[in-house]
């Protein structure tokens, strides 16, 4: 029996007893806890019948330089890295969407060349892209692109590099990033930013 | 895409063809077991050893619940005093001897909850460093000053709590009520600070400001000044007012539905009124203070606000949606019942509008439960053209909920402002333009809110979170601000027609006031399970990531199973405290 359908049970049964107890019993005291029980237990089934998604912990791809051979390679790792830790899927869509809070990043690939898009995403705020859907005076979009070199996404120098891989790719533009770009892991300081491991941290965390 | 954390298998499965006494023996070996787990599980030096962990259960399960016994605790003990407090400057004001008492009969349930809260938050610490020992360790070399501050806190509250629990009887005329009312002042005030210091320490993980440099206090004062702390505060402040109104009804529903005689009908039935009073007092601006919140969250991380309300925690909010609709229900029903019940006559008189509010608060609610989002099939997904429904994806979004619940607040309000009416005939000159004021500006309002939910359809999401929901909000405000004077104002001359008959109402009323405070308690657990899970994978967000296993925020019906947990091991307690705050008056008190 999966746990969903064991809480289900659960839920089930305490509902039962708490009927049970409010037909059965005259004793006050008890008769409110059936009720608390049967409200509880109602909670319960309803949280358990909408649909059960849990957050995981965005999965490290790792890089094998070794393994890494094409460039498409590279794209594949950047097709996984866009849609779990880099977290771009939050608020950016693949093709137009009326409620996108976001630029829509369908043939991005091909409308900016690959040092805007680093720069768009190691500093986002250098140039900020409009929202023309509406008419009348272009606007921000609601959500702020963020520092994505930097927590809480800190994606490294290659994982960015195979984003824009990804995105090349998908916008049918060969990709013009290379696998010799790529930085051997112990070579060179690839995050910018410090992550706590252990003890007292220095990092300054913008408002 | 699912992963929970399986321990109610692990332990079926342990205890399997054992029976049930094997599982009694577990669970209590487990528990006693525990200090041995805390101080022993590790020889290693403390500084190698990251998290820590006990079988069956999960430390992450365990410190959820005492973490979240431990919130609901002292958020009883917060918000009693506040309730108290106001109870006893009625009395103090009007003369009214029964505000007195009913002040000092929920005092004096404060030094025994007072008591079980500071030992479920022992019981916290201790838990929290044998578990987290890295993260502990890091929030203590920031926290260090405001610990101290904390523990100063507390001694200067459990002395006034002293002065005013032990002197109430001594300090009850001239200047010296006045002294007592004060040192109920301070209780609160010193409460407040109790409160604001942890939040900083909770809040500083969602939305950590770290500074690289400079002394102790310097880094411990810019972690405690987030950009979500006061947010934090003054919603806590709110929802704590909101849970002491609404025990005080709930503990006044169970002693009406068990009263042995006339006398104690009377008064536990108007004791229901006074805490469904302070609740619905509460509960009208809360809403505004959980956007307020919402916003500063979304002002400090785009991704944390879109993983809140549009990523995995965006069904969270259907419930929480079901949770203040029922709560907004239960309050208007038992508003609707005293004037059935407690004011004879009025029942013909309200009978429309009350049918009428019901309609209103039923479609309202309706349409701040529709998701986003339809869970459907495929095939359903293809004839819909995606998950959108084409009529009903109009009022999964954020203008249509914005603009339903402003509507449920001015409903509320009108129930409020006719209860307080009913049975009262204003004799004031000018009361008949009062009236149409107060009227037009409902009507007003209520047109406003909802021509301002429809054109947030046809404008950029930036002009209406900023402008139109933010008007919404105003509006609804100023309604409140302007009516609840002007009753007052008018009611103070007003003639009495019909005595409010206490005692008179039916059992279902008892029930409504326990359901108003399981509904808010259970609030609070989910918006604690939601603050919590917003961090998703860090200790401390963008800071200290989390490493350990329980790194994954569980699924809704998991950490639902848990909240209604917390909810009902919360209400034993409180119970069991107001049992044992009660049961020298039951042995004082003639037999009838």
């Amino acid at each position: 029996m999966s746990e969903v359908a064991t809480l289900q049970l659960i839920g089930l049964m305490i509902v039962g007893s708490g009927t049970l107890i409010l037909l059965l019993i005259r004793a006050q005291f008890a008769r409110v806890i059936g009720f608390v029980g049967i409200v509880l237990g109602l909670f319960t089934l309803v949280a358990l019948s909408v649909p059960q998604m849990a957050s995981l912990p965005p999965i490290e791809e790792k890089f094998d330089i070794a393994t890494v051979k094409t460039p498409t390679d590279m794209a594949a790792i950047g097709q996984k890295i866009f849609f779990s830790k880099g977290q771009c899927a939050l608020c950016h869509t693949i093709g137009p969407s009326e409620s996108a809070r976001c630029p829509d990043l369908k043939g991005i690939g091909a409308k900016l060349s690959r040092e805007f898009l680093f720069e768009s995403l190691t500093q986002p705020q250098a140039y900020i892209y409009l929202d023309y859907r509406h008419g009348g005076q272009p606007k921000e979009y609601p959500a702020r692109m963020p520092y994505i070199n930097k927590n809480p996404i800190g994606l490294s120098k290659n994982e960015i590099l195979s984003v824009i891989a990804f995105l090349q790719q998908m916008s049918g533009e060969p990709i013009s990033v290379n696998v010799a770009e790529l930085e051997v892991p112990g070579q060179t300081l690839v995050a910018p930013v410090k992550v706590a491991q252990s003890g007292p941290v220095d990092v300054v965390q913008a408002h | 895409m699912q992963q929970q954390g399986g321990w109610i298998q692990r332990l079926l499965r342990a205890v399997k063809g054992h029976g049930g006494t094997l599982s009694g023996l577990l669970w209590a070996v487990g528990l006693l077991s525990l200090p041995a787990l805390a101080f022993g599980a590790d020889v290693a030096p403390a500084a190698a050893t990251e998290y820590r962990d006990i079988p069956y259960i999960g430390s992450r399960n365990l410190v959820w619940v005492v973490a979240q016994l431990h919130l609901l605790l002292a958020g009883f003990v917060l918000g009693v005093p506040i309730f108290a407090w106001l109870c006893e400057v009625v009395a103090w004001k009007t003369g009214e001897k029964r505000y007195d008492k009913l002040a000092k009969e929920f005092t004096k349930l404060l030094t025994s909850a007072y008591a079980t809260t500071a030992l479920f938050g022992g019981i916290l610490l201790f838990l929290l460093i044998s578990f987290y020992p890295k993260l502990m360790n890091y929030l203590t070399d920031i926290f260090f000053p405001s610990f101290i501050v904390y523990c100063l806190l507390f001694l200067v509250e459990t002395a006034t709590l002293y002065l005013y629990w032990y002197g109430w009887d001594a300090m009850q005329d001239g200047g010296k009520k006045k002294f007592h009312i004060f040192l109920g002042f301070m209780l609160n005030f010193f409460a407040f600070f109790i409160m604001i210091v942890p939040n900083s320490w909770a809040t500083f993980q969602a939305s950590p400001v770290v500074l690289a440099e400079g002394s102790d206090l310097a880094r411990a004062w810019a972690a405690t000044w987030n950009p979500t702390w006061w947010p934090v505060n003054i919603h806590r402040l709110i929802a704590n007012v909101v849970l002491g109104g609404y025990i005080c009804g709930a503990y006044a529903g169970i002693r009406y539905l068990s009263a042995r005689n006339a006398e104690e009908r009377d008064h536990y039935d108007w004791m229901g009124y006074v805490g469904n009073f302070i609740g619905v007092f509460g509960l009208l601006p809360l809403p505004f203070a959980g956007y307020w919140l919402m916003r500063e969250v979304y002002q400090y991380n785009q991704q944390m606000g879109i993983t809140l309300m549009g990523g995995f925690l965006s069904w969270l909010f259907i419930l929480q949606a079901m949770l203040i609709g029922v709560l907004f229900l239960g309050s208007n029903y038992y508003f609707w019942l005293g004037i059935t019940y407690r004011i004879p006559g009025s029942e013909l008189k309200y009978r429309k509008p009350m049918l009428s509010m019901l309609l209103i608060l039923l479609l309202c609610l309706g349409v701040w439960m529709t998701p986003h989002s339809l869970v459907a099939s495929l095939e359903e997904a293809r004839k819909m053209g995606g998950t959108h429904h084409p009529l009903l994806g109009v009022f999964g979004v954020m203008s249509a909920k914005m603009t339903v619940s402003n509507l449920m607040i001015l409903v509320t309000f009108m129930s409020f402002i006719m209860y307080w009416r009913a049975g009262k005939e204003e004799t004031a000159g000018w009361a008949k333009a009062a009236k149409a004021v107060m009227n037009s500006l409902l009507v007003l309002a209520g047109i406003a809110v909802v021509v301002l939910g429809v054109w947030g359809y046809f404008v950029p999401a930036i002009v209406r979170i900023n402008y139109f929901s933010t008007s919404q909000v105003l509006i609804v405000l100023f309604v409140m601000l302007t009516i609840t004077p002007l009753t007052a104002l008018l009611l103070k001359s007003a003639k009495t027609t019909t005595e409010m008959v206490w005692g008179k109402m039916p059992p279902r009323a008892g029930y409504a006031l326990v359901l108003n405070a399981v509904m808010v308690i259970l609030l609070m657990t989910l918006m604690g399970y939601a603050r919590s899970s917003s961090r998703v994978h860090w200790h401390v967000y963008g800071v200290m990531r989390d490493s350990s296993p329980y790194a994954f925020s569980p699924a809704l019906g998991y950490a639902a199973a848990i909240m209604a947990l917390n909810t009902f091991i919360f209400c034993m307690i409180t119970a069991f405290i107001f049992w044992v705050a009660t049961m020298s008056d039951k042995a004082k008190a003639p037999h009838s």
